[in-house]
């Protein structure tokens, strides 16, 4: 470990190591995280380059890239999972780094080896430690080795539906269904009794080879209310490793993450540098580089599990953000740009509390199934402390195939109590119109007991939300509301060129008791 | 005038009379009396005073309605009237139809044709959004037809299984 003086400046330092900064980099993904990548390259004066399909023709991320290629039909396999085509984009365009985003090729080693191997630099990790990682039965191998704990389980796939049930007997039941190839959510089924496990196994699997390509599956135990636990960590090109604290990201459903916060709860310092250290012990076994998540299962007696690592920029990496005042994006082009971490564990310290709610287009009356279509209009919140990362607009049409996050509002305050009242502020000034999203149901969470008094382990929503349904809170306004403005007459849309008829629409004044129907 | 404003499943009725000088009007809301004005600010925002209280709405317009957003929650709300229109038009089976809420691609097909049925079972599972859906039978009965197969590309309205209704089962 060389521990580098905090106050050299990355510029200086690169001077003196004959570095440059990129020039150009492209962004391999869509959405709200390409805007993200896009807008911390700006800021370091770096051009982008957008990608997209068919459906993203009218994408926030394409209006927002300095240059934008078509990668062609709006299916995955034909776009965004398309090596070829991407890396195309990439010669074609002169970008020289390749930013992967979250999901679609983001741990794919074939893609990372592709990349460098065409003399570009791939914003993350090695291909090498991507693959000894993203296998989770691989890593649960190597952490079980290097004496990390892991959670009782099979550290190998199976295909034989006889020899998981005898495995799952051994283990006893509830057990876990996951697949080896991905993680969030997608091939994963809890199997109560063996009767179930048939069926659940062809399902996973079946979702698996969907989701990434492979459909193996293995059996973990499954603990009983644990929670979800991961700590982000930093590694640079030169042994340098750190971690930026943890993030709590219990409140789940159906396995998908939808309330994330930091700091944890159920961490008190003690705790934290114990599985700080872990995180750290695990990056360093696989000898990370660039920013990726170790994840920890912890149960109800303050145990720890290692899960796996996430090699990759996570969605909920701003609530890390918001409590560590760092640019984590800019840390990664950095560390990919050959520059060293220029700071210590020692010179890392976390402030206040931060929450992330992921907004969906989904609609909670129809058991959250997706919902998607044009936004008629949106509204971001805004104030102090508060951070909404979308990829949205009035008049946007919603895609129907792709993961369907609109959004993630963040906030941050001095403390856990604040952050809860300021999201609760936040969400209900974030107007999205024309498209079902779960902000309702966010609102209910966050102001419930429970999650008030940090009760969160990953069945929250099973045990306190499980027959929640939408009320009519506010239905009397709109109502009157309605009744106000019909009462108005129909109200005149000025048309493109008629100027005149914009002037009276600026003063609010203007329009106060000027509604007369005695005409 | 009198007004009857539909949202979900509840009517309400309004009875409004006049705009005083300020703008200020009062309404009968299911024979609770309310003060509103009004103040729009743009196609989107209204700004009312319901009793000296604001509250901020935000609305968009579509053909079957306005949708409006108060404190976090968006509903649909309706003249009931004009809903009353449309239903007489034809009757909507689109609940009771077995048909993908988004377009999706078909990965199983659980049952076949002539097979008994019963209300919830499982039909036919696709994947849209990375998710997978199992499509269950809306009520009891047996499959008259299926229309379609594993790798279809489907969307809202395509009829995927029919199904014969039988009497109440034993």
């Amino acid at each position: 470990m060389r521990p580098w003086p905090v106050d050299i400046k990355a510029t200086a330092l690169s001077e003196c190591r004959g570095l440059s900064m990129f020039s150009k980099i492209l962004i391999a993904n869509r959405g709200e995280i390409a805007v993200r990548v896009m807008r911390t390259a700006k800021e370091m004066g770096i051009r982008t380059v957008a990608v997209y399909s068919d459906a993203d023709r009218e994408s926030l991320h394409v209006f927002t890239a300095d240059e934008s290629v078509f990668l062609g039909e709006s299916d995955p396999a034909a776009s965004y999972l398309n090596i070829d085509k991407i890396i195309g984009a990439a010669l074609q365009t002169g970008a020289e780094a390749v930013h992967p985003g979250y999901g679609f090729l983001a741990e794919n080693p074939v893609f990372a080896d592709r990349v460098t191997s065409e003399g570009l630099v791939f914003i993350g990790p090695s291909a090498k430690v991507m693959a000894a990682l993203g296998n989770k039965t691989t890593a649960r191998r190597t952490m079980a080795q290097s004496g990390v704990p892991i959670i009782p389980g099979m550290v190998d796939t199976e295909v034989d539906l006889v020899r998981l049930n005898q495995l799952a007997e051994a283990m006893g039941y509830p057990v876990l269904l996951k697949a080896a190839a991905g993680g969030g959510g997608k091939g994963m089924r809890i199997v109560d009794n063996p009767a179930a496990l048939a069926e659940a196994a062809q399902a996973a699997a079946g979702e698996a080879l969907t989701a990434f390509g492979d459909g193996s599956i293995y059996l973990e135990k499954y603990l009983d209310r644990p929670r979800h636990v991961e700590f982000q960590i930093l590694g640079d090109s030169y042994g340098n490793l750190v971690h930026l604290f943890e993030r709590e990201c219990s409140i789940q459903r159906r396995h998908q993450k939808i309330i994330e916060e930091t700091p944890s709860t159920a961490l008190d310092s003690e705790l934290r540098d114990r599985m700080g250290a872990a995180a750290i012990a695990v990056a360093r076994a696989a000898g990370y580089v660039n920013a990726g998540t170790v994840e920890f299962l912890l149960d109800r007696n303050g145990k720890f599990y290692f899960l796996e690592v996430n090699t990759r920029l996570q969605v909920e990496h701003p609530v890390t953000e918001m409590i560590t005042g760092l640019d984590l994006v800019r840390r990664q082009v950095e560390i990919a740009g050959g520059l060293p971490l220029p700071f210590s564990q020692g010179d890392l310290s976390r402030r206040g509390h931060a929450i992330e709610c992921r907004i969906y287009a989904e609609d909670p009356e129809a058991d959250f199934m997706p919902a998607p279509g044009r936004i008629l209009f949106a509204r971001s919140p805004e104030g102090p402390g508060v951070r909404f990362d979308h990829g949205i607009y009035t008049g946007f049409d919603v895609p129907v195939h792709y993961d369907p996050i609109l959004g993630k509002l963040v906030v941050w305050a001095e403390d856990r109590s604040g952050a809860i009242a300021r999201m609760i502020r936040a969400l209900k000034e974030c107007v999205i119109l024309g498209v079902k999203t779960q902000i309702e149901f966010l609102l209910d969470v966050l102001s419930s007991d429970a999650f008030k008094a940090g009760e969160t382990h990953t069945c929250f929503i099973d045990d306190h939300f499980a027959q929640w349904h939408p009320h009519s809170t506010g239905d009397e306004s709109a109502v009157l509301g309605y009744v106000a403005w019909e009462m108005t007459g129909q109200r005149t849309v000025p048309s493109p060129g008629d100027v005149s008829a914009m002037a009276d629409w600026t003063s609010p004044w203007h329009t106060l008791g000027a509604w007369d129907l005695a005409r | 005038m009198e007004y009857k404003i539909k949202i979900n499943e509840k009517v309400y009725h309004v009875d409004a009379g006049l705009p005083d000088g300020l703008g200020c009007t009062n309404m009968l809301l299911d024979e609770k009396a309310r003060s509103v004005s009004v103040t729009s600010f743009s196609d989107n925002y209204l700004h009312l005073k319901v009793d000296g209280q604001a509250v901020n709405l935000f609305t968009a317009r579509t053909t079957e309605g306005i949708w409006v957003w108060v404190d976090g929650r968006a509903r649909l709300v309706e003249n009931a009237d004009k809903v009353e229109r449309r239903k007489a038009r034809g009757p909507s089976e689109v609940m009771r139809e077995v048909t993908p809420p988004t377009p999706a691609a078909v990965v199983r097909v659980l049952v076949e044709e002539g097979q008994k049925v019963v209300k919830g079972q499982g039909l036919v599972v696709v994947s849209a959004m990375k998710m997978e859906i199992t499509l269950s039978a809306p009520y009891s009965g047996i499959v008259r037809a299926v229309n379609t197969n594993v790798g279809d590309q489907v969307k809202p309205g395509d009829i995927l299984v029919e199904i014969e209704a039988h009497a109440e089962e034993d």
